[in-house]
């Protein structure tokens, strides 16, 4: 609480670096129970590894995401071909259709997870809190209005709200693909914030900065956001692994940008083309344990997180 | 008692509101799909032309727009839901058959996911930070990880015919992994009747899809039933019964699920949306034909009379369970006020 009373002092400081101010002093503080926290450790190990792959995917995987193979190292059929290759040492993963090297799609799939992921719950979490610190602070009709409106994005059961919307949109690129998961992912986050807006509200400092005549916005902006923005990153790192969830089903029930391969691209073509059956299971298996495992890691850390950052969850 | 009512109709109002903005949404929705409304609810294609006039005469598509809202609404009311061009028959009578099928798929899940949840929850609050804590923990979160089509498919891969299971296990069990009964092949006669071979393949075939559904949605229970009981162990009353010399048992038991609960019905009433999404994937992968499997099934066919009120059906079901949920709350937890 000391770190806003002296931002309320220096009236000249711009809301990122309240939030900054008020944050730079809890960031060691957090990191050490961070550090302290098996869980939260054991999700960031996971997230670290996958964000080696996805970083260094031109290094790691033997070929492009969408290079023709045109060896036949692994194949069974006489004569040779090199479509639809069981795995080997060659292919670790076997070949695909077209043929591609799945090994080699699964490390480049790791690259549109996080960015899908992360750009939607970015999306999200901005609309979620914009809505949120509104509705909660404002009140009255704007907000009875906005969160009737909620209700209404929270009670379209979410696949079929995501599938219009991408029927509608034409998922016809990345970009539109994260704005259709941000878009329609946004009404969780609206709530938590909300709620946390109008405990906040309620405390002492706020009292004191309206007293002294502070502009509501600043207010908004100053005192009420900075304090927010702790469950605000809890929850964008919680969003990520829904977001990473929601592009999966969608590639898998074939609304998926034309040329990116994705892990649920990679399991709908499993498929489509049988996998188990030409004797390749792990095909669909591995890509599958991609997600499982990222997704993992995401909610490990975010659920820890959440608990660090958020008090009341704390063991007394 | 006074009170209660007013926060009773405040409640029915608030989700009356709901049910409007979801009817007006979704009208929305529809009409600005790509190409335009009269378009998508009754395409020009020569071989619709019998159902596409069908449509535009029970939908007034050639009236102006705030009209053919209200003819909307009327008609939305009256189950007056115009005719799919795929399947060729009047969309009510397709989605109130489907609605049966996943009613009873999401119905089992739903209640096996609250059981093994809570159960499941409680323990892992009393054992906080032992073993069991941490191992049910894991699980959950991974469980919640899983994309549920997958789930599917793995299982599928487990228990259907000539699974490299069944070749190494002789007691591995085959379980049917495809539909809500037994096709024509099986000889099972295909019109239902109450008798013991249809209820044996339909249960046969539910068990697959039901668990799949309830493993993967076991975790918004099991998560948040932990953190609600912890919640309340922390509170002085629970130091004060355990102080005057009640057994751990007496405590969990008068002291800490009476006020533990309560606020579980409200979180699993907002699980409910989630389920009913996994249910859109369960039943695509199992190939169950209910609600979820027709959405996709008409979202490829791009069938916008069926896909306009599988919305509505789903969006007011959800809104239901919210508000029977709030009520069971408030006749739980009369110290409750819902501001």
């Amino acid at each position: 609480m000391g770190a806003v009373e002296v931002v309320t002092k220096k009236p000249a400081v711009s809301p990122l670096r309240a939030t900054l101010r008020v944050g730079w002093k809890r960031i060691k503080d957090v990191w050490t129970q961070i550090y302290h926290s098996k869980n939260a450790m054991a999700g960031l190990a996971i997230l670290v590894f996958f964000a080696v792959l996805a970083l260094g995917a031109p290094f790691i995987a033997p070929y492009g995401p969408t290079q023709k193979i045109t060896d036949t190292a692994c194949s069974i059929t006489s004569p040779p071909i090199s479509a639809l290759q069981p795995p080997c040492p060659a292919h670790l993963l076997g070949t695909s259709y077209f043929p591609y090297d799945i090994y080699s799609q699964v490390i480049w799939g790791t690259q549109v997870s996080f960015i899908v992921g992360i750009m939607s719950a970015v999306v999200a979490s901005v609309v979620g809190t914009a809505v949120g610190l509104i509705s909660g602070y404002v009140g009255g009709w704007i907000d009875e209005v906005l969160m009737r409106f909620n209700d209404v994005v929270l009670s379209i059961p979410w696949l079929v709200l995501m599938i219009i919307v991408a029927a509608k949109v034409g998922v016809v690129d990345l970009t539109s693909l994260i704005l259709v998961i941000g878009l329609t992912g946004w009404s969780v986050t609206a709530r938590v914030i909300r709620s946390q807006v109008l405990s906040i509200k309620e405390r002492m400092f706020v009292e004191r900065a309206k007293m002294v005549g502070t502009p509501n916005w600043r207010i908004l902006m100053r005192h009420i956001f900075p304090n927010a923005f702790p469950l605000i990153f809890a929850n964008t790192i919680l969003t990520v692994a829904v977001s990473i969830l929601s592009e999966s089903v969608l590639a898998f029930l074939g609304l998926r940008p034309p040329d990116t391969v994705s892990w649920g691209r990679i399991i709908a073509e499993a498929i489509d083309n049988g996998a188990v059956t030409i004797g390749n299971p792990l095909w669909l298996i591995i890509p599958g344990l991609c997600i499982v495992f990222l997704v993992f890691g995401f909610y490990l850390f975010g659920y820890a997180l959440d608990e660090i950052l958020n008090p009341r969850l704390r063991r007394r | 008692m006074r009170k209660i009512l007013r926060i009773v109709i405040r409640r029915t109002v608030n989700a009356l509101i709901t049910i409007f903005g979801i009817l007006c949404l979704n009208y929305v929705l529809i009409r600005l799909m790509p190409g335009n409304a009269e378009a998508n609810i009754a395409p020009h294609n020569p071989q619709y032309a019998g159902y596409a006039a069908e449509n535009i005469r029970i939908f007034g598509l050639d009236k102006p727009p705030w009209e053919q809202f209200l003819i909307y609404l009327q008609k939305t009311f009256t189950f007056d839901w115009g005719i799919s061009y795929y399947w060729k028959v009047p969309v009510a009578d397709l989605i109130l058959h489907d609605l049966g099928w996943t009613l009873l798929l999401v119905g089992t899940s739903t209640i096996l996911t609250i059981l093994i949840g809570m159960v499941v929850g409680s323990l892992a609050a009393v054992k906080r930070g032992k073993p069991f804590d941490f191992v049910s923990t894991g699980a959950s979160i991974f469980l919640y990880g899983m994309p549920i089509f997958w789930l599917g498919i793995v299982l599928q891969l487990a228990f259907q015919k000539n699974s490299l299971l069944t070749n190494y296990f002789s007691w591995w069990p085959v379980l049917p992994i495809e539909g809500y009964m037994d096709g024509p092949n099986s000889g099972l006669p295909q019109v239902w009747s109450w008798d013991w071979p249809h209820i044996s393949s339909v249960m046969a075939h539910l068990f697959l899809p039901a668990l799949t559904l309830a493993l993967g949605t076991l975790a918004g229970v099991s998560l948040v039933m932990r953190s609600s009981l912890i919640d309340v162990m922390t509170e002085d009353f629970v130091l004060t019964a355990k102080a005057k010399g009640l057994s751990d048992r007496q405590v969990l038991r008068r002291h800490i699920f009476p006020n533990g609960l309560p606020p579980m019905v409200s979180l699993i009433a907002l699980d409910i949306a989630f389920i009913v999404g996994g249910a859109y994937q369960v039943e695509w992968v199992f190939n169950y034909k209910g609600i979820g499997w027709r959405t996709i099934a008409a979202i490829d066919h791009l069938d916008f009379p069926v896909l306009q009120f599988i919305i509505v059906i789903g969006g007011v079901a959800i809104v239901i369970a919210n508000l029977l949920s709030d009520f069971l709350l408030l006749w739980l937890d009369p110290r409750i006020q819902i501001t």
